[in-house]
């Protein structure tokens, strides 16, 4: 992200540099109209995640009242532990097919709702219908369409004959994590075209019309004109999308626990079973800082690919 | 995850982790076992009956006040007929010595919350609460942290003697008696009066596989036996039940020797797979069910045979939400050939702060919350079933909870799950492993694993 803010500032920032020089005394007042924003994030934003940090360094246990600095065994032990794996590889696999779903068919659902029809505006709002259904809501809806016995899914695949028998698509590791994502593609595509039409609508008309009367076809016009164009914001609306689905926990929680055989047990469900569960906040704060170091990585290259594409536009 | 389904009562409810209603559970609780709706106005009455006394004696009333002890009493929330609060206000009634002012935690749904509250309070070690209840399975932990009280000076020889033996054991820790136990549940089989079909009702899982697969072909029902494979708390009591039936165990006596390897706890978790993937009395929809995914089916008269807890009998006889009213019967579930049957003890007990600086109270108070009167009004009034086995046979009992009175066999063979203070670690890796198991069939290599990283934990 601070390579964006860089990449976007470098043109606006030469001015002020001047103002710097020309006066060597620090300037106090906007620094201190800065202290209450300083204060309010560090206390709700940076102390927490260094306090977090700090935690993972002991072995502290709520039952136990152990309590000592243990330095890196909390880490050393998260390296060697095979649940923390597979929890992290099922939150990338889960984070990357969602997102690049959601994406996708966001775009198709913003590059509709872009053009003029009758009633866009009514789609328009009753596409962000899912989106706004509390998460708890959403899982439950699934958890009866994916339902083994009498969900409404294994019966058209049964009725159009795709299945010769009922799926159990919870109980089984081979589907229920897929079943998932599917959930979260359907209610989180829609905040993708909302974010995806905001962008196209930034595009300005002239250029489509150029592109048409140079003879481009709707398809040509996509690919050289709008989606160009479109590129930072595509990158930005889909790192938010991983950022918050790699932190996915109430589908999980609520469908199925993290089974069967741990096949959807991510992250979020592993950190809270071992800090709310075992009370174990030494190792959960490990796992935490993980977690939060992972998300950091992600943002990272995201926030490369951002500002390359931003780099790119404006040449 | 529904770090569910410590406490059979509050499991259903909580069953809403998965697909389940957690309103109509809810709502059947306060009837369960009672078959009556809780009655508001007598609360009412009850505290503008406090108020009036409180008025009219006034003065002497406050004087007496002062002189009384003043203890503190932390329970998760309970309600039938009446509240605990309400049974509290009974024993302050009842004596002048002694004045409990009642701490309402959560309910038995939110367990991780109720537990969390308890460790919190009780880790600072300054005696309150002096008396607080306990689900089975965080008596090891407390005890072994040093928060709970040894009760075998005040009530030892009578807790081996009157309480069901599974109970007693879980109550035990370190040799000590560390709690007294309150209530009692515990897993149990269901079965289809109408589709036995003359035979006895199952006592070996053996028999019970046939009558299953019998009622399958013959299209009596779609399904043999319906259990829950859930990865969550509820799977590891089903396991505890099949793996003690069979003559194992998931830990020694001791509390530190991991026996999860051992042939007769391999077999038993053999057969639990087989049910699905061998004989095919149970759907693998079982793998993503807890208690109420699979009471629903039964209920609707689509299976013969279904474990689950007392809470099913209540919504098993009720005409608008049951097919098979007057067709259910209950027994204790079967065991192997050569083993005893077993079922999963649930229940919460009491505990007595090891900290408290009013040690003569307390005890005074959990005597009065334990005897055998209060176990009575407690099974009446809440649907709570007793702890101690005499009380089963009281006429009152029989003529308020009849369904209730039958479980007595049921509950002589609840046995607790593994006694250890790392409790909450130990179950997360057997659900692992078990889950494991049952999907993907390597029995034995999924128990050796879950083993070597038990030892880990209750070694360390």
């Amino acid at each position: 992200m601070s390579r964006v803010a860089a990449a976007g500032g470098a043109i606006t920032r030469a001015p002020p540099a001047f103002a710097i020089t020309r006066t060597r005394r620090i300037d106090w007042p906007p620094l201190l109209l800065l202290l209450p924003t300083a204060i309010s994030l560090g206390s709700v934003c940076v102390y927490p995640i260094l306090g977090g940090l700090w935690l993972s360094l002991h072995n502290t246990m709520l039952a136990t009242r152990e309590n000592r600095f243990v330095g890196w065994l909390n880490y050393r032990t998260l390296a060697a532990d095979p649940d923390f794996w597979s929890a992290w590889r099922h939150t990338l696999e889960f984070t990357a097919v969602s997102t690049l779903a959601e994406t996708v068919i966001g775009l198709g659902m913003a590059l509709l709702l872009v053009e003029w029809f009758p009633g866009r505006g009514l789609v328009r709002a009753a596409m962000l219908i899912p989106w706004a259904m509390p998460t708890v809501v959403t899982s439950k809806m699934f958890g009866w369409l994916f339902d083994g016995q009498n969900g409404l899914v294994n019966w058209m695949l049964r009725s159009l004959h795709l299945i010769g028998g009922n799926i159990d698509w919870y109980g089984s590791p081979n589907t229920a994590l897929g079943t998932i994502v599917i959930a979260d593609v359907w209610k989180t595509a829609p905040f993708m075209a909302l974010l995806l039409l905001a962008g196209l609508q930034t595009i300005p008309g002239s250029l489509l019309e150029a592109a048409r009367i140079d003879g481009a076809g709707a398809w040509q016009a996509f690919w050289r004109v709008r989606l160009p164009m479109l590129t930072p914001i595509l990158l930005i609306a889909a790192m938010f999308r991983a950022l918050d689905a790699f932190r996915i926990f109430d589908l999980v929680y609520v469908l199925t626990g993290g089974g069967p055989a741990d096949s959807t047990e991510v992250l979020s469900t592993l950190t809270y079973k071992t800090l709310f569960s075992a009370l174990e906040f030494g190792y959960g704060s490990a796992l935490a800082t993980a977690m939060f170091a992972t998300e950091a990585a992600i943002a990272l290259c995201f926030g490369i690919l951002i500002a390359h594409s931003l780099r790119r536009q404006e040449r | 995850m529904s770090k569910s389904d410590k406490m059979p009562r509050g499991a259903a409810e909580r069953g809403s982790g998965a697909g389940s209603d957690p309103s109509e559970t809810v709502e059947a609780m306060p009837h369960d076992l009672t078959g009556q709706p809780r009655a508001g106005s007598g609360r009412r009455a009850f505290l503008g009956g406090v108020a009036l006394g409180a008025a009219a004696l006034g003065a002497a009333r406050r004087a007496r006040a002062a002189d009384r002890t003043e203890i503190g009493f932390a329970s998760a929330k309970f309600f039938g007929k009446e509240t605990v609060a309400q049974v509290v206000e009974m024993y302050n009634s009842s004596q002048g010595r002694v004045h409990v002012s009642y701490d309402e935690l959560p309910p038995p749904s939110d367990s991780t919350a109720v537990h969390q509250l308890l460790v919190q309070q009780l880790a600072r070690r300054n005696g309150s609460p002096d008396v607080f209840t306990q689900d089975v399975i965080w008596i090891a932990e407390f005890a072994g942290a040093g928060w709970a009280l040894a009760l075998d000076d005040a009530f030892g020889a009578e807790v081996r003697k009157d309480y069901f033996p599974g109970v007693g054991v879980a109550c035990t820790w370190g040799g000590k008696l560390t709690a007294l136990p309150w209530f009692i549940d515990s897993g149990m089989l269901y079965y289809r009066t109408d589709l036995l079909g003359g035979a006895k009702v199952p006592e070996t899982w053996d028999e019970l596989v046939k009558i299953a697969q019998a009622t399958q072909k013959s299209g009596g029902a779609r399904f043999g036996f319906l259990w829950q494979g859930k990865q969550a708390e509820v799977l590891v009591c089903d396991l505890v039940s099949f793996i003690t039936g069979n003559g194992g165990a998931i830990l020694g006596p001791d509390g530190k020797t991991v026996l999860l390897d051992e042939e007769k706890t391999v077999a038993a978790v053999e057969f639990m797979r087989d049910t699905i993937a061998g004989t095919k009395i149970s759907p693998q929809d079982v793998l993503s069910w807890d208690e109420e995914p699979s009471r629903r089916p039964f209920t609707g008269g689509q299976a013969a045979f279904l474990r689950n807890w007392s809470y099913v009998y209540t919504i098993a006889q009720d005409p608008k939400v049951s097919s098979v009213v007057g067709k259910v019967g209950v027994a204790p579930l079967p065991h192997f050939a050569g083993g005893q049957s077993s079922a999963c003890l649930g229940g919460y007990q009491y505990g007595v702060n090891a900290s408290t600086k009013k040690r003569e109270a307390a005890l005074d108070f959990v005597h009065w919350m334990s005897s055998p009167a209060t176990q009575l009004h407690f099974a009446t009034e809440l649907g709570l079933a007793p702890t101690r086995a005499a009380v089963f046979d009281e006429p009152a009992l029989a003529k308020s909870q009849p369904f209730m009175q039958t479980l007595k066999p049921v509950f002589v063979g609840a046995t607790p799950r593994p006694v250890t203070p790392k409790y909450a670690q130990v179950t997360l890796v057997l659900q692992s492993a078990v889950s494991r198991a049952l999907a993907e069939g390597n029995v034995k290599q999924a128990l050796s694993g879950a083993k070597e990283r038990i030892a880990t934990i209750v070694g360390s």
